[in-house]
């Protein structure tokens, strides 16, 4: 963001001394004591740390102006609102079940409302003064079933033995619950024994097995491996072809007549780290606010758990993957290379990416799967899935950021000997093992 | 004034080839220097070992008598035989980054970028996409990049080729500018007229050594003492078939190019061309720079 506000003030400033330019003696005047001010020497030592700066201030704004970025952000705004808002929607309009009482009491009325919390359905009662008006509304839709009295419970089609929606659970358990209050009024029951027998303490029960996740965590996990996934090959694909552009253009030749490949690398590495941060960032606030705003289950249960999670893997991918595509980009030199190189390194990202899309979608992590979460290249897309899935502790999660942390740091290091020995080598192709049996 | 840019022995080989030799020379301050040489020489390798942009198996690169690092080369301006300037960015943008990563703050930065774009009549051109521009403006674009933050040394590698004789006029005018400044200017050229006007001093290499080395006055007036003879009516030379001591280099419609071995009066010529006819020209000639190169480099 800092670099956002010196771009931005470094615009205006051009501007203005662009549109009132002094004359040709007052701007070399200028000019000549400008350089008497700074010593070079001294000036040049003070710069230096923030080589890195100036590289990755240039990405930044050069990824920012691209219509990729813009088209890109968008696309992906789109499909997370969409992702947001649309399974809200749809769930507060079929939750509501439309009840229709015919002659009933009040307490009939408060039986039909506890039901309706027992079997999870939000419940709205219509009173109606005939079995005929309410047969009338069941035909028109307006009411899903309708009570009457204590003798039967009307509905528009038969249910299925196998139909577990709101409104079969509802009709069954009602049926049920009324016939057993019919059963103890017959039986002589007091309204006092009558309450006893039909709130009995219900005897808990314990499962062997850890509970199965709520499907809000299982959906955003989803989400956020799928964003994971398209931003970490678009900005692999950034880094790769960016390095490969400054060799080709052979500008990376008055770069480092200037700066060295270390700080070149790692500037345009943090650049285009810097974007990818605020594109997620954004994304993930528009998805929270929006979530707030439609009351979605972004916002509950493991949800919140799996966004940071998937948040983090986003950058411990990028800060892992980068590295190997900028020494990827060094050794090409052409288009073709380029897309002869993206297809094996992107191979791991997309087995993680799709054998942590079927499991999700299978509801349970086998070991095979837990062991990908702790692979640098595939911890990307299976620790957001395990998050999802429940299957992880903290601690795990610990180890496995350790493990991707601990390998991000070889990889650098290695790649920026590749770097620095292949991105001036030019005319034909270099081979990696030629590059690391190089003296020097 | 003394020597700045000092090189000393440098050596370097890829696998079998041997493309720097123990190579030697120093350019100093002031001056522009024209760095000469055949295809494949060792110009180019010998300019980017200067910015450490090779690696190299012997010797060392010095800028007032000390080796060049990081710190120096930020004074030192390049540009490449290749070119090079992100051709998607816009020009005044990339002036001003080349401009800030060589040491300059942002301020110096902004107006050096304008006082070059405006030296290069560009002035209107600071929006414009490096890859929209013409090709003399791109070139006159990679110069600017090269000086834009004012170095001490100019190390240009075929800086006039592709040009038009007014892209020529103008980019050399600045390099002696440059010079006249206090600045080192080192330019490689195949087009030796053009080096021949505009440098005081030469450097010439062949196969990664140095064969030829001065002020191309001393270059041109070294050497075997040459005669330009013309007799009326000869067009063969024949008279000068008798002659001891002298060489014929030329022919041409009528115009005897002679070259004098030592201790060769030149009266002995104009005797025995005066027996022949008419002597309508007789004059010591300097050499031209090409046949200065095409002797040092065989």
């Amino acid at each position: 963001m800092i670099f956002l506000v010196r771009w931005v003030r470094g615009r205006r400033r051009r501007a203005a001394g662009i549109a009132g330019s002094p004359n040709d003696h007052e701007l070399d005047a200028q000019f000549e004591s400008t350089f008497a001010e700074e010593p070079t020497g001294g000036l040049v030592h003070r710069l230096r740390s923030s080589d890195v700066a100036l590289v990755a201030e240039r990405e930044i704004r050069e990824r920012l102006r691209g219509r990729a970025f813009r088209v890109v952000t968008l696309l992906l705004l789109v499909v997370v609102a969409g992702a947001t808002v649309i399974p809200a929607i749809t769930k507060s309009t079929s939750t509501a079940e439309h009840v229709g009482v015919v002659a009933a009491s009040k307490s009939e009325i408060v039986l039909v409302r506890s039901v309706g919390r027992a079997v999870g359905a939000r419940v709205a009662v219509t009173r109606f003064s005939s079995p005929a008006a309410a047969e009338r509304a069941l035909r028109d839709g307006t009411i899903d079933l309708a009570l009457v009295g204590e003798s039967e419970i009307l509905l528009d089609s038969p249910l299925s033995s196998t139909d577990t929606s709101a409104r079969a659970e509802l009709a069954r358990t009602l049926s049920q619950v009324v016939g057993q209050e019919r059963a103890y009024a017959s039986a002589g029951l007091t309204p006092a024994q009558i309450a006893a027998v039909s709130s009995p303490r219900l005897v808990p029960l314990r499962s062997l097995q850890p509970a199965k996740p709520s499907s809000p965590g299982r959906s955003t996990a989803l989400i956020g491996i799928i964003l994971v996934f398209v931003m970490l090959t678009q900005y692999n694909t950034w880094t790769l072809i960016g390095v490969m552009e400054e060799k080709s253009s052979r500008v990376v030749e008055v770069l480092l007549a200037a700066i060295r490949p270390l700080q070149l690398l790692a500037g345009k590495v943090l650049g285009i780290g810097a974007v990818v941060l605020a594109q997620a960032g954004l994304v993930v606030a528009v998805a929270l606010l929006l979530g707030a705003a439609v009351g979605s289950d972004l916002l509950t249960g493991a949800a919140p758990l799996v966004v940071v999670t998937s948040l983090l893997w986003l950058v411990l991918g990028y800060s892992f993957f980068c590295w190997v595509y900028a020494a990827a980009g060094s050794m090409a030199e052409r288009q073709d290379q380029v897309q002869t190189l993206a297809l094996p390194l992107g191979l791991p990202l997309i087995i993680g990416y799709i054998l942590a899309l079927t499991t999700l979608s299978s509801g349970s992590a086998p070991i095979w799967f837990q062991v990908l979460g702790y692979l640098p290249p595939t911890a990307p897309f299976a620790m957001p899935a395990l998050v999802g899935l429940g299957a992880v502790s903290w601690w795990q999660v610990v180890i496995s950021c350790i493990v991707t942390v601990t390998a991000t740091v070889g990889v650098a290091r290695l790649a920026a000997v590749v770097y620095r020995r292949a991105v001036l080598r030019t005319g034909r192709r270099v081979g990696l093992r030629e590059l690391l049996n190089q003296p020097g | 004034m003394g020597e700045a840019l000092e090189l000393d022995g440098l050596t370097r080989r890829f696998g079998s080839i041997t493309a720097l030799d123990g190579l030697s020379f120093s350019a100093p301050r002031g001056q522009v220097v024209g760095f000469l040489g055949p295809n494949g020489a060792g110009k180019t390798t010998t300019m980017r070992a200067v910015f450490g942009l090779t690696d190299l198996d012997a010797g060392s690169v010095r800028w007032s008598g000390k080796a060049v690092g990081a710190s120096e080369r930020r004074r030192f301006g390049y540009m490449p035989e290749e070119r090079g300037l992100y051709p998607a960015m816009l020009l005044g943008e990339q002036l001003r980054y080349l401009a800030r990563l060589h040491g300059l703050s942002p301020r110096a930065a902004s107006r050096s970028v304008a006082h070059w774009l405006e030296r290069f009549e560009l002035a209107d051109r600071f929006d414009s996409r490096v890859d929209a521009l013409s090709h003399g403006n791109q070139q006159r674009a990679q110069l600017a990049a090269a000086l834009v933050h004012n170095p001490e040394l100019l190390v240009l590698d075929e800086p006039l080729a592709g040009l038009d004789p007014a892209g020529i006029e103008a980019i050399g005018a600045v390099l002696l500018e440059q010079a006249h400044a206090g600045a080192c200017v080192l330019f490689s050229s195949h087009q030796l007229d053009l080096v021949e006007d505009l440098c005081e001093t030469v450097v010439i290499i062949d196969h990664g050594r140095l064969v030829a080395e001065g002020t191309v006055e001393g270059l041109a007036t070294g050497g075997a003492r040459r005669l330009v003879v013309r007799v009326e009516g000869d067009r063969t030379g024949n008279w000068t078939a008798r002659l001891v001591g002298v060489q014929v280099s030329e022919v041409d419609r009528g115009a005897v190019r002679l070259v004098l071995e030592p201790g060769t009066d030149s009266d002995v010529v104009l005797r025995a061309a005066l027996a022949a006819g008419k002597v309508t020209e007789f004059s010591l000639e300097r050499r031209r720079l090409s046949e200065v190169f095409r002797e040092a480099v065989g």
